[in-house]
């Protein structure tokens, strides 16, 4: 059985991929905050499912996933979906605030890897996704940290892609445009009606389920993939190509 | 933070160039726009870790009236 490692897996992409993998015979290592969040799939996977309570800001905890949550199993895959968002103008971007947005959405993914990349952890020609956005390659009003912070994922997969290598692991970036889950929800009870329809048009093909979207993250972990590494797939219902 | 203090922090936050008061219809400036509401919402989410939603901004009209959605038991 092949051994993944998800975070963000108590909402919206992290979640919907956790229930791919399991009911495609996958071992899934869960990560989240709140354990109610997953108490469903927990119940419907006990066998194949493990989770971990943990705030991936408390960078020195990490060693509890890798030392004692994994119990001497190594990992085949690595699927970084927790994240933020937010809408912050530049005059009220603080060093703080930027800081914020960069230690979940950046840091922790960097920290992950510097414990994936070692033998003990994981298994050659693993696959490693991590959730960028369509807003690393292009820009909107008030979304500074945001899209720093994803444009930087980009910069981390191509040098991560390249350093491993030799261990056939591969390391690839999907840039979702606007999907619905939890994310979504709330940002859309932030902007008006009229706003919210705008942005459901800029999508030609509409706005995402997370189904479309948990398919190239099982893709980028499976066996097919093996000769893809550094790329960035975006996944986005034509947003990006007008 | 009082109310004088919130008061002053938002003319400042929007650059306004009139003196802001509890009575100022926010709508009614000139700087009124899209980012002016995107800065009045990450204002006052950073001062009181209060998410204003698009109902909210649509039904605030005065200061007065943001001070009390925000709570005016918030200010001292
Ligand atoms: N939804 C979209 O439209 C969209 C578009 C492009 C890219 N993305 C990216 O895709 C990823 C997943 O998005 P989503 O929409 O599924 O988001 P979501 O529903 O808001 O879920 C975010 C997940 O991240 C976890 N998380 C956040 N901060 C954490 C922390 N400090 N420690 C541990 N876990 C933390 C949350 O855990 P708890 O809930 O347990 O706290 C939750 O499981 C994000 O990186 C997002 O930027 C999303």
């Amino acid at each position: 059985m092949k051994n993944v490692l998800v975070t963000g897996a108590t909402s919206g992409i992290g979640k919907a991929t956790c229930n791919s993998l399991l009911n495609e015979g996958y071992r899934v290592f869960a990560l989240g905050r709140d354990v109610e969040k997953i108490k469903d799939l927990l119940d419907q996977f006990s066998e194949q499912l493990h989770f971990l309570a943990i705030d991936l800001n408390s960078y020195q905890e990490y060693t509890k996933i890798f030392d004692e949550f994994l119990s001497g199993q190594k990992l085949d895959g690595l699927v970084h979906c927790a994240g933020m968002e937010e809408t912050l103008p530049i005059n009220l971007y603080t060093p703080e605030a930027v800081q914020r947005i960069f230690n979940i959405n950046v840091f922790s993914g960097i920290e992950l890897m510097r414990f994936f990349a070692k033998k003990k952890y994981s298994n050659e020609g693993a696959g490693v996704v991590f959730l960028a956005s369509v807003m690393a390659t292009l820009g909107q009003a008030g979304k500074t940290g945001y899209c720093a912070s994803k444009s930087a994922i980009l910069g981390m997969v191509k040098s991560l892609a390249l350093e491993l290598a030799k261990r056939k692991i591969r390391v690839n970036a999907i840039s979702p445009g606007v999907v619905n889950t939890p994310m979504t929800q709330k940002l859309f009870s932030q902007i008006e009606e009229d706003n919210i329809e705008r942005i459901k048009n800029m999508h030609p093909l509409g706005i995402g389920e997370v189904e479309d979207v948990t398919p190239t993250i099982l893709f980028l972990l499976s066996e097919g993939s093996k000769w893809i590494t550094g790329q960035n797939f975006i996944i986005d219902g034509g947003y990006s190509i007008q | 933070m009082n109310k004088a203090e919130f008061i002053k922090g938002l003319e400042e936050e929007l650059e306004l160039e009139i003196t802001l008061t509890a009575e100022t219809d926010l709508k009614g400036l000139d700087e009124w726009d899209s980012m002016a509401a995107m800065l009045l919402i990450g204002y006052v989410s950073n001062e009181f870790g209060l998410t204003l939603t698009a109902d909210d901004i649509k039904n605030i009209s005065t200061v007065q009236s943001l001070i009390e959605r925000i709570g005016v038991e918030k200010f001292n």
